[in-house]
């Protein structure tokens, strides 16, 4: 460990995945597999491991699923602007509040006395705690990642692509079978492995949600670090994790790198309008989309109305106290919470879009290697994450611990792989004559870089800046370690609000939180619109691209 | 989204300039500032050391975890201590922290004048408070079901409670390890007989919650029926108008000190021990009632609160051996989680 820990500094900043590694596999200096046998011998952390992955899957493709009917409906239905903003805000606000407020309103709703189980439908004993219930919070969760990772890439296929094939012949089904979905297909994958990494890695939902009954390993993990103070079991268990992690990489890799998707070929034909959706199909596309935003909008009705209330469920009295209480002994969470989301966001946007830059376009040795050490910091479990910042930053050479730096590193490493992956998918859209013939018309490679493939990428510059913005704002599980005297989180103290039974001011937490991503959001928009150069993609969100 | 109009990001650009500033802005540090991790929720922590600040001068810089996480946290920055005081938290959190060698030893003037089982014999932590556990019901799920506030043990197996009660989880909370110990006082220490009825119980339990007090809230809200929680938390329930009663077993149950601690390696050594000192005093403990925190005072002449009082009266409550728990912890709680959590 001592070892472990003097070479180990220097490559954890870049990838705590080493450093779980390195503990796993030692033990007493010496290196061994029995960490790792004694964990795959025990029934019960077996047991944890297959209910992650049915997890992971189920919320990948659940989510991928609704994210793509979502964005179809926002890119082919023919919606009005207001259509699309109502839709845009309502799949957004699951992405910016901190995970685990949708499952705090899952137990008031469902519950043995849940307002809709019991009181709106008479069901008596009801069980909130389990799969399904956890399903469906991190389904509604995550699946706005998917929906802001295949607005962008529908919205890029030209219509034009789908006009062909309907003059040829083709019906409205084969037209979506054979084109549109096809297209989508890298969208897809992306989509899918976002989703089961940011399940695979999430243990603040089952926390709450999955009961005794479902464990799964990033809340073992966590309950081994801070209950048994087992630091290198849940290293161990993090470990586990990161083979289905690696295996879903290299299958989405393999199989979306056999599909050719070019639509952006610059030569623009003219405008068409779109017809790939019949007029029958609009109305049920709708009712899902418009059931699913009423679901998440409920939850967060619920959620302002308890931070309002003086006690939810006891004294439903008007009242202000808890925004009160939050501004004035919250201020300082409020204060450092900001001051590390506004140091993190171009920091990550830049990340994000050199790494995805250097991974699409520049073929050199170690490529997929960094594209992996990145997507593997993203899904491990940020328990691990957050102890492996701990340990290496705590003494010299380099001291962080207690810095505002540290957690600003841990975000902007953490996150960007969403900016990584959407570069990586926009440059592959990208026909390469575009920039050849920048260059065949004399420009050296960097004017082609600045003058044609950066207008071309900076949409996923803002997504990169969007998400970890976000995250900053929303995510706990590594932070909640990295925090300290000098610097504190809000989502940490609305944890910590939750398990002081302060409901109201959680609530009024994140309901700031919610506020202040939208206005950021917003305002990061409407500068990128006054920036945006003529004749770039159009720039439809400013997370998706 | 650009359809939200341009005139926030008229508004933007000046928060974001905040946002910069803010970070430039370090947070300034007084001279007479002490460090602290504090396990007591940041409602009873915060009024304590403003009272500490007024009568000392010295400021408290703190933020709270929960006893694991700070335990954890402690033990990760052995080499390089962030803060002077583990403030708080049941004893055995800093029972497991001695083995860790985390603690420097210190004995408070009041050392001598506390209960033998309020004080670590070298000082390695002194006891502030002490804290019994109770059971905590929802009135409507009784009255619903025909029972009365659970009076022993063994009404807590009737099957109107089947998939209804919530507890705490012994691998991350010191109120489920209070509560398994108590369960073993009450069987005298007989594990075969503690355990069977903890394996019949087990059907009646909805979930095993993270932290001691997680359970509250859904028995106040009556998602749950019952529950078994420090007195703190079940009061503290009752207070914010959630319909509870609270009853004690007949048999007895168990209470748990809560304790304080000066790190090894502390950067503020002498304010952390005036800091401990007047947290181990009447100073701090008479403050107790008026703050409305129900913890049973640790030092003997403090006056226990009349209300809290009135609550513990004819409550049959036995303190856990330290000794005993210490040294069977970790066998219980893997015995606990093999045969209890996950039955095979």
């Amino acid at each position: 460990m001592a070892a472990a820990r003097t070479e180990g500094w220097r490559r954890t900043l870049r990838d705590p995945a080493l450093f779980a590694t390195v503990i796993t596999f030692l033990d007493g200096g010496q290196i061994t597999l029995g960490n790792l046998v004694a964990i795959l011998r025990d029934g019960n952390h077996r047991q944890a491991f297959w209910n992650s992955l049915l997890l992971a899957a189920l919320v990948g493709l659940c989510g991928t699923g609704l994210g793509f009917l979502y964005a179809f409906a926002a890119v082919r239905a023919n919606l009005s602007r207001a259509w699309i903003t109502a839709l845009d805000a309502a799949s957004l606000l699951p992405l910016v509040s901190p995970p685990f407020t949708s499952a705090i309103a899952m137990i008031f709703s469902f519950g043995p006395r849940g307002l809709i189980t019991y009181h709106l439908l008479g069901i008596k004993g009801f069980t909130v705690y389990g799969l399904h219930s956890t399903l469906f919070s991190e389904t509604l969760t995550y699946f706005p990642i998917a929906y802001l990772t295949l607005k962008p890439i529908l919205a890029a296929i030209d219509p034009n692509v789908e006009d062909m094939a309907f003059s040829l012949g083709s019906s409205r089904w084969r037209v979506f079978r054979t084109v549109t979905l096809p297209l989508t297909v890298p969208g897809l994958a992306n989509a899918f492995l976002l989703l089961f990494a940011a399940s695979l890695a999430d243990f603040a939902t089952p926390l709450i949600l999955a009961g005794n009954s479902f464990p799964v390993l990033p809340t073992q993990a966590y309950l081994q670090i801070t209950g048994l103070f087992d630091l290198k079991g849940g290293a161990v268990l993090s470990f586990v994790l990161l083979v289905p992690a690696l295996v879903v990489y290299l299958l989405q890799r393999y199989w979306v790198s056999r599909k050719y998707y070019v639509t952006i070929t610059g030569k623009v034909g003219a405008l068409t309008t779109i017809k790939s959706l019949a007029p029958w199909a609009r109305a049920p596309l709708l009712s899902a989309c418009l059931l699913l935003a009423g679901v998440i909008l409920y939850f967060y009705v619920l959620l302002f109305y308890a931070s309002v209330v003086v006690a939810l469920g006891a004294n439903h009295a008007w009242t202000w106290r808890h925004y009160q209480v939050i501004f004035t002994e919250g201020l300082k969470a409020i204060r450092d919470t900001l001051a590390i989301a506004g140091a993190g966001m171009p920091l990550g946007g830049l990340y994000g879009i050199l790494l995805g830059y250097l991974v699409a376009k520049k073929i050199f040795p170690g490529r997929q290697a960094m594209e992996i050490v990145s997507m593997i910091n993203y899904s491990l479990p940020g328990t691990i994450v957050g102890i492996a910042y701990l340990i290496a930053f705590n003494d010299p050479p380099i001291v962080l611990t207690g810095t505002g730096l540290i957690i600003v590193a841990c975000y902007v490493f953490r996150y960007s792989p969403t900016g990584i992956r959407a570069t990586v998918a926009l440059l592959q859209q990208i026909d390469p004559s575009i920039e050849e013939a920048s260059q065949g018309l004399g420009a050296g490679s960097g004017t082609t870089f600045r003058r044609i493939t950066l207008p071309l990428i900076l949409p996923a510059f803002f997504a990169g800046l969007g998400v970890v913005f976000i995250r900053s704002m929303t995510a706990i599980s590594a932070t909640i370690f990295l925090v300290s005297i000098n610097w504190t989180l809000i989502t940490v103290r609305i944890l910590e609000n939750m398990t002081e039974l302060s409901l109201g001011p959680a609530a009024a937490f994140s309901i700031l939180v919610v506020v202040i991503v939208f206005v950021v959001i917003a305002a990061i928009s409407g500068l990128l619109r006054r920036f945006r150069t003529p004749g770039a993609l159009e720039v439809t969100s400013i997370l998706g691209g | 989204m650009p359809r939200f109009g341009s005139w926030l990001s008229r508004l933007a650009i000046p928060f974001l300039a905040a946002c910069v500033l803010g970070w430039g802005a370090a947070p300034a540090v007084a001279a007479d500032t002490v460090n602290a991790y504090s396990i007591w929720p940041e409602n009873w922590a915060r009024p304590m050391f403003q009272e500490f600040e007024r009568a000392t001068g010295i400021k408290v810089n703190f933020v709270r975890f929960s006893s694991g996480e700070a335990l954890a946290r402690v033990i990760a920055e052995k080499n390089n201590p962030r803060v002077d005081v583990l403030f708080g938290g049941p004893v055995e959190t800093h029972a497991a922290g001695i083995k860790e060698g985390i603690f420097e030893p210190y004995k408070p003037p009041t050392f001598n004048v506390l209960p033998p089982r309020f004080r670590h014999p070298e000082g390695q932590w002194v006891a502030i408070a002490d804290d019994p556990l109770v059971f905590m019901s929802n009135t409507k799920f009784l009255k619903e079901h025909n029972l009365k506030a659970p009076a022993s043990w063994a009404d807590l197996l009737d099957p109107a409670y089947k998939n209804m009660i919530q507890m705490a989880d012994a691998r991350t909370s010191g109120t489920a390890v209070t509560r398994i110990f108590s369960v073993l006082e009450v069987y005298g220490r007989d594990e075969e007989k503690a355990f069977d009825f903890m394996k019949k119980l087990r059907p009646n339990v909805q979930l095993y919650t993270k932290s001691g007090g997680g359970g509250t809230l859904p028995v106040g809200l009556g998602q749950a029926g019952a529950g078994i929680f420090f007195i703190v938390d079940a009061l503290d329930t009752k207070a914010k108008g959630y319909d509870v009663a609270i009853s004690f077993p007949k048999e007895g149950i168990g209470t748990s000190a809560e304790a304080i601690a000066l790190l090894k390696g502390a950067k503020n050594p002498e304010l952390g021990k005036k800091l401990i000192d007047w947290a181990a005093s009447p100073a701090m403990q008479s403050l107790f009632a008026k703050y409305k925190i129900n913890f049973v005072p640790a030092h003997p002449e403090v006056k226990i609160e009349p209300s809290l009082a009135e609550v513990l009266k004819g409550a049959k409550i036995f303190p856990i051996d330290d000794a005993f728990a210490g040294a069977n912890r970790k066998r219980i709680v893997e015995r606990w989680i093999n045969e209890v959590l996950n039955p095979k």
